[in-house]
């Protein structure tokens, strides 16, 4: 094996579930080797409220990828979901300094520097620095603008800061089992890179990942993440009314919901029943078809409005116009894209992982574990390339006379 | 003009979270990842150590009994030596064993070479010399040799008369292990005066466009260049002029800034006509451009005329002046 190859452990620490997917890197090519996944336990919302709990079953779902691999991690892409996460948009302009207008690395690197400073208050940490495309003299430049020639300089940050003792329970979970976190990632940038092409991203596509007590979605527009949100509420919220709605324990609502929710009502007839287990066992009943869809139904539409909400002025049908594509465990609801489709008033689908992910990996609920493997790899390369770029023996040259 | 530095207030990330690892904070699985690590990094500096430890043991036994170095390590006396020299080269074994004079039983490790490289090159016969130790017992040397030109013939101020060589580069050699056949054949170095400097002999200056003139005689003229006996530089610095003296007494001057080919073309011509004449001429001079005045001595008895210009000059040929009256003939 070579001296370069890294085993990277993908970790979504969600409501419903553990997932650790392991990934064996080259530094070219990424093999998805090993996975293991575990019950949740202490966790609420996307947030560790039982650390003891949520270290128990993430160490399980991390040995028994560990197992599955064959091999050690050596690092961890971790997931990040939960209420706290919150955004805010920070602009910066620049006038080019160049004589000629020629944007260099230092114009690029100053209006970066610019654009991502901005004091959170206390107790809040920057997870993420998104970055919209650079605009030269309002012209969209999708790629670094450096050697281009123009006379304003113009970014755009998406800067995503979630709450500093949040953040740091997740990553001590992690630490519990001595590994290291190399990359947090957002659980709806994880999903979103993974069921989203580049050409949707580039027109206008709206993810949305629903899990089991959160929903993350993500609004790219010109190839970049626009904007990205949490709401706290997701497929156990769905199961919940049931229960309340039917009078049911947790685990029949869960079956029920499993078996006939909806997102949009489909049956007609108020009399057609549906057996709870349906093997006429003693405490098995029968329930109202069209009841269970309403139930499910509106708190699916109630969710997808939520998030039309918090998205704001920055969704429009003619921004997005590759439309929305669904994903997360609770994206399984029967009818769920027709309401999508019906709220934001584009077309919308379920999220599909590319064909080269084998079979057992194709569920809806591992978009995001393999989302995280990919976007993080990818980020690790990026900042490589940054990196060395920087190493240049003459920009550091460059640097050293400019700050003489 | 540089940006304005940006000082804006940089936010804090999730990076800056430290990530310690706490024993009480982790699971059995991760103490036993940690305990793993640890023994891990332990087995590696515990191998790091104990190859540094063999290693000072190792070179402390050497020191102590350099016997139990292997026999690879362990040089006897120098026993072979091995000369390579040029194609040109007549330096031989003896010659090196006898230069180089190492003390006996000198062992190979023993040896500074770079001493013993000096003491080669101070024989101006020696133009490039290395020296490798070849193990266990050989010293190998490769030199380069200098080829003679002309020779000369010194009498030192004791007295001692010897023949040295000169070389195209002007060092002036003894010249060890050459035949004699050879070095007759080398024409005499004249009208210089030779010095010495720090123990060897100064550099004789113009012996490149000597060298470059015999050896364009050899290859263009050889009959001719097996007359010559001797070549004067007496007037090479004031005239520019290289004065060749044969063996039937006629002085060929060349210009030492001409064409040695088209000088020797001419006296080739030339010395075919005058060959047949009863005397040979007094001088010949090349070095004059598309002229070449040749001079006879006087005749004791009237020569025939061919050509009876002015009187002779005074001679020309300061090495081997002739009292008797000239005449000069031109063609």
């Amino acid at each position: 094996m070579s001296s370069s190859t890294t085993f990277i452990g993908a970790v979504e620490i969600g409501t419903a579930k553990t997932t650790v997917l392991v990934g064996e890197h080259t530094g070219r090519e990424l093999a998805i080797i090993g996975h293991g996944e575990c019950p949740s336990r202490g966790v609420i919302k996307g947030s560790v409220v039982d650390y003891k709990a949520a270290s128990e079953c993430t160490h399980a779902a991390l040995e028994q990828a560990e197992r599955d691999a064959g091999e050690r991690i050596d690092l961890v892409f971790l997931a990040q979901t939960g209420a706290h996460l919150e955004g805010f948009y920070n602009e910066a302009t620049v006038n080019v300094k160049a004589a000629d207008n020629m944007i260099d690395a230092d114009d690029i690197r100053t209006v970066c520097d610019l654009a991502k400073s901005k004091e959170l208050p206390a107790g809040r940490m920057v997870v993420h620095n998104i970055r919209r495309p650079f605009r030269v003299d309002g012209r969209l430049v999708p790629a670094l603008p450096e050697n281009l020639v123009g006379q304003r300089l113009e970014i755009g940050y998406w800067n995503v800061h979630g709450q500093e003792q949040r953040l740091a329970d997740n990553i001590h979970v992690i630490r519990g089992f001595n590994l290291e976190v190399r990359e947090l990632v957002l659980s709806s940038l994880a999903a979103g890179h993974m069921v989203t092409t580049p050409e949707e991203r580039q027109h206008g596509v709206l993810a949305i990942d629903i899990g089991a007590g959160t929903t993350d979605f993500v609004l790219y527009h010109d190839g970049a993440p626009h904007t990205t949100g949490v709401v706290p509420v997701g497929g156990a919220h769905l199961t919940n009314d049931l229960s309340i709605g039917l009078r049911l324990t947790d685990d029949q609502a869960e079956k029920l919901k499993l078996r006939f929710g909806r997102a949009s009502v489909m049956t007609k007839d108020k009399t057609q029943k549906v057996w709870l287990d349906g093997n006429f066992a003693i405490g098995d009943r029968q329930f109202s078809q069209q009841a269970i869809e309403q139930v499910t139904a509106a708190r699916a539409w109630e969710l997808l409005e939520v998030v039309k909400k918090k998205l704001g002025n920055a969704f429009t049908p003619d921004t997005c116009t590759s439309g929305v594509v669904l994903t997360g465990g609770t994206a399984k609801l029967g009818g769920i894209a027709e309401a999508a489709a019906r709220v934001f008033g584009v077309p919308a689908r379920l999220g599909e992982a590319p064909m080269w992910v084998s079979e057992n990996l194709r569920d809806p609920g591992y978009h995001t574990a393999l989302g995280l493997l990919y976007y993080g790899v990818s980020a690790q390369a990026e900042k490589a390339t940054g990196s060395r770029r920087r190493r240049g023996f003459l920009s550091g040259m460059k640097r050293l006379f400019a700050n003489a | 003009m540089s940006q304005p530095f940006v000082n804006a207030p940089q936010a804090r990330s999730w990076r800056d979270i430290p990530q310690p690892v706490k024993p009480r904070a982790m699971s059995r699985e991760g103490r036993w990842r940690l305990a793993s690590s640890l023994a891990r990094v332990l087995a590696g500096v515990g191998v790091a150590l104990v190859v540094a430890w063999g290693a000072w043991q190792v070179t402390a036994a050497l020191q102590e009994n350099p016997r139990l170095m292997p026999a690879a390590a362990r040089t006897g006396p120098v026993k072979n030596f091995l000369l390579k020299t040029n194609a040109e080269g007549v330096l031989d074994a003896a010659w090196l064993r006898q230069k180089l004079a190492l003390p006996k039983g000198a062992t190979l490790m023993e040896l500074d070479l770079q001493q013993l490289r000096a003491r080669l090159l101070a024989d101006g016969q020696v133009s490039v010399a290395s020296l490798t130790r070849n193990f266990p017992d050989t010293l190998e040397v490769r030199i380069a040799e200098r080829a003679p030109v002309v020779r000369l013939h010194a009498q030192f101020a004791n007295g001692e008369e010897r023949t040295l060589l000169v070389a195209r580069d002007g060092v002036v050699f003894a010249g060890t292990g050459f035949d004699a056949a050879r070095l007759d054949e080398l024409p005499w170095l004249a009208g210089i005066k030779l010095a010495r400097i720090g123990g060897q002999f100064a550099l004789i200056e113009g012996m490149s466009a000597v060298a470059d003139l015999l050896a364009q005689a050899r290859l263009e003229a050889d009959p001719l260049y097996a007359t010559w006996q001797v070549v004067s530089l007496a007037r090479l610095q004031s005239d520019r002029e290289i004065e060749v003296r044969t063996k039937p007494g006629t002085v060929v001057v060349f210009g030492a800034d001409g064409d040695f080919a088209l000088q020797i073309a001419k006296l080739d011509y030339e010395w075919d006509v005058l060959a047949k004449l009863p005397a040979p001429p007094s001088k010949i001079n090349l070095a004059l451009g598309r002229e070449v005045p040749v001079t006879f001595d006087a005749p004791t008895t009237p020569a025939p005329a061919v050509g009876l210009v002015t009187p002779a000059p005074p001679p020309l040929f300061s090495l081997f002046p002739n009292p008797q009256p000239k005449i000069k003939r031109e063609f």
